[in-house]
């Protein structure tokens, strides 16, 4: 009898201790999804529903505690306001190209990157570095690369027998202008992405494909593009998502001008939050782009899910 | 407002025999902090104050210009912020229009003030004192103008031909801010066009008139000028004034403060720079900076402490020797060793009498919004080559939208 209780006794805290054990393995997952969710709480959804709430209200910059509930007035004001389709017009077209010529550029570079030579890793690190540069140091570079006096690229255009371009300062060069650094930025990060999308191609199967005498473009159809597409359509986005709410670069080298030809919707955004001190019709500007960037997300969450499903059959 | 009556007790203390007390930290918002060497005298004159308070520190809160009324309005929309903010006229009036500011009536009250005090009167009370007032003028390199053979202007013409005849020595004719990137400088500098052209924003009955005949003269004079091929386009303020610094620009109209930049520390020698009144047939403008007391500040007592000893003759002159020729709260008198070594001072002085604010009466607090409407008016005037009367009547419009 004392021997049972004393094994008893003895196997009770294991037990609790295994028990306690599973609990714990179970509760893990919550342990670390906890810190992500309160951050993302904190940083993220609360700002963000506080802009959707502030889109509804007559809001001040001065006295941002003191709203007044005035429905969808701001949305009224903002739809009857010109400027407002035009700054529309602008991001989806900036955003577009953008995604286009940066998804494009990085691309090129990445299958060129892809192939061994002399002097790979150099080269590499060289067209990182727009990637690397931060927006702000980068944009008072190119301000002086464009500059329309004594600028490097009048310098050559000039030296060609051309006449100076007017690159920031006309409504025809400032978008075309305002992509070139875009694009020169957000290349290096596709590049970087999809070469290492294409080092995971299985190097047997373009094998395969060229015994079966496939020439370099029916291989990179049939083999390479499938199995790096994924990629490309996760990096095309993000390049999507951030060129929607890219501020700095436009605002530093044009500032939305020359007559509203780069004034994008979030530097419309704070030209009304901090000239014109609406916060609540600024809110309304925010939750548009918002849309935007979610239309871009449901997209290639659409194509995503096709794609799936022709790969199930 | 309802700690004016701390503002009192100060002045009380300030007056009163030397207790012990504790020690403060007052923060001090300025965007001038930041410039090479102007801020470095600005700080070293205001830091005085501590040898006749000990118990004070001051801190620096430096803002670069371009981004300072967007903090400064968003730190005191958040109830926080310096506990004292040095700023432009405009970010002044919006911020005593929101009732952030203190009533410094008693401060005011404590020195002979001059007329920069007007402005700072908002509905019978005043919110701050004045810091300085750069009046605007036409700034000329002599020894480029005597190279090229042409004369200081007085009129368009006369500044084309000037510019051009610089310009042919294979220096810049003429600088001037003329890009939206820039909007919140260049609608100030543009105030000079237009008030030099006879432009009244507002009628007598206090409505906005942006499409008047004058406010078109000045826009096609202003284009007149951009078209002739003498401004730097592309170049941003900053660029232009290190240019002129360094000998390569003919001409310019900026004001006090930009001008004493342009002759400090660059190879543009101070007794070569000269000064004159703006080329147009009126008088131009002058940019107003105000120092006010914060209604967030922990320390508003000793914060109006610090602005009566900062308008008293010490304080006067102590920021006197680092604001060059810049009008301050009371009459200060440029030092006669200032006086020689920077000829051109003289000049601002007189022009200090007739200028005008660059804010919009009645419409204070609204002026950057309205101005916004003028200089998009202006770039599409000096891109598109629309008619200046057409595209003021299309700012008209948007204005009487607006309000």
């Amino acid at each position: 009898m004392t021997d049972l209780l004393l094994q008893a006794d003895a196997k009770t805290p294991v037990a609790r201790s295994a028990r306690g054990g599973i609990r714990w393995r179970g509760m893990l997952p919550y342990v670390f999804i906890v810190p992500p969710v309160l951050y993302l709480a904190v940083f993220m959804f609360y700002p963000l529903g506080r802009q959707i709430w502030l889109s509804f209200t007559r809001t001040r910059l001065m006295n941002p505690n003191r709203s007044e509930f005035t429905g969808l007035s701001n949305y009224e004001r903002l739809f009857a306001d010109p400027e407002f389709y035009m700054a529309l017009q602008v991001t989806v077209v900036y955003s577009a190209l953008a995604v286009i010529l940066g998804v494009t550029v990085g691309m090129i570079a990445a299958l060129a990157l892809n192939r061994p030579f002399p002097g790979r890793a150099i080269v590499r690190a060289v067209l990182l570095f727009g990637w690397a540069c931060p927006n702000v140091a980068a944009s008072l570079v190119w301000l002086w690369i464009f500059n329309e006096r004594s600028g490097v690229l009048n310098t050559i255009v000039t030296g060609l027998g051309l006449d100076r371009i007017a690159w920031l300062t006309t409504t025809e060069m400032a978008l075309p202008s305002i992509l070139l650094v875009t694009v020169w930025q957000v290349a290096p990060f596709v590049m970087l992405v999809m070469l290492a999308a294409l080092q995971s191609v299985p190097e047997e199967v373009k094998e395969a494909a060229r015994i079966d005498n496939a020439d370099s473009l029916s291989v990179f159809r049939a083999v390479t593009l499938p199995h790096v597409m994924p990629t490309l359509q996760l990096v095309s986005l993000l390049v999507a998502v951030w060129s929607i709410r890219r501020f700095d670069i436009i605002y530093l080298l044009t500032g939305g001008g020359p007559i509203g030809s780069t004034s994008t919707l979030i530097v419309k955004l704070r030209q009304i939050a901090f000239e014109n001190y609406d916060l609540g019709l600024a809110s309304a500007y925010g939750v548009i782009g918002l849309i935007l960037a979610l239309t871009v997300a449901v997209i290639h969450a659409l194509f995503n899910r096709r794609r799936q499903k022709r790969s199930q059959q | 407002m309802k700690k004016a009556f701390l503002v009192s007790a100060a002045l009380a203390a300030l007056a009163g025999p030397a207790v012990a007390q504790e020690d403060v930290t007052l923060v001090i918002s300025n965007s001038q902090w930041l410039d090479a060497l102007r801020g470095e005298k600005l700080w070293a004159a205001i830091k005085a104050y501590e040898e006749v308070a000990p118990n004070v520190t001051l801190e620096q809160e430096a803002i670069p210009s371009k981004d300072y009324a967007d903090r400064i309005m968003t730190e005191f929309g958040a109830g926080q912020g310096p506990d004292l903010a040095i700023m432009q006229e405009g970010v002044f009036y919006s911020l005593a229009d929101a009732g952030f500011l203190v009533d410094v009536g008693e401060v005011a009250a404590s020195a002979e003030m001059n007329k920069t005090i007007d402005n700072a009167v908002v509905d019978g009370v005043t919110l701050g004192v004045p810091w300085q007032r750069a009046v605007y003028a036409l700034i000329y390199n002599k020894e480029l103008l005597d190279a090229a053979g042409a004369s200081v202007p007085t009129d368009i013409d006369g500044l084309i031909a000037a510019g051009q005849a610089v310009e042919a020595q294979g220096a810049i004719g003429f600088t001037s801010r003329h890009q939206i990137n820039d909007f919140s400088g260049w609608f100030m500098d543009f105030q000079n066009w237009a008030y030099g052209y006879g432009v009244d924003w507002v009628d007598d009955q206090g409505n906005l008139t942006l499409n008047t005949p004058e406010a078109a003269e000045a826009v096609a004079a202003f284009k007149k000028v951009y078209d002739s091929g003498i401004i730097p386009v592309g170049d941003d303020m900053p660029t232009q004034r290190t240019r002129f610094k360094e000998n390569q620009v003919g001409l310019s109209i900026d004001n006090s403060g930009g001008t004493l930049n342009i002759a400090s520390g660059g190879t543009l020698d101070s007794a070569n720079l000269g000064a004159a009144a703006l080329p147009f047939p009126h008088p131009g403008a002058h940019q107003q900076m105000f120092i006010s007391i914060s209604q967030h500040s922990d320390h508003p007592e000793e914060a109006a402490a610090f602005l009566t000893w900062l308008v008293s003759p010490e304080g006067q002159a102590r920021l006197r020797e680092a604001s060059g020729p810049d009008a301050l709260a009371t009459d200060v008198p440029v030092t006669e060793e200032f006086a020689t070594a920077n000829p051109w001072a003289p000049e601002f002085a007189e022009l200090a009498q007739h200028s005008r604010s660059t804010l919009i009466p009645g419409f204070e607090v609204e002026t950057g919004q309205i101005m916004r409407s003028v200089m998009e008016a202006v770039e599409e005037v000096l891109i598109r080559g629309t008619d200046p009367a057409e595209a003021l009547a299309t700012a008209q419009g948007k204005a009487e939208w607006m309000f």
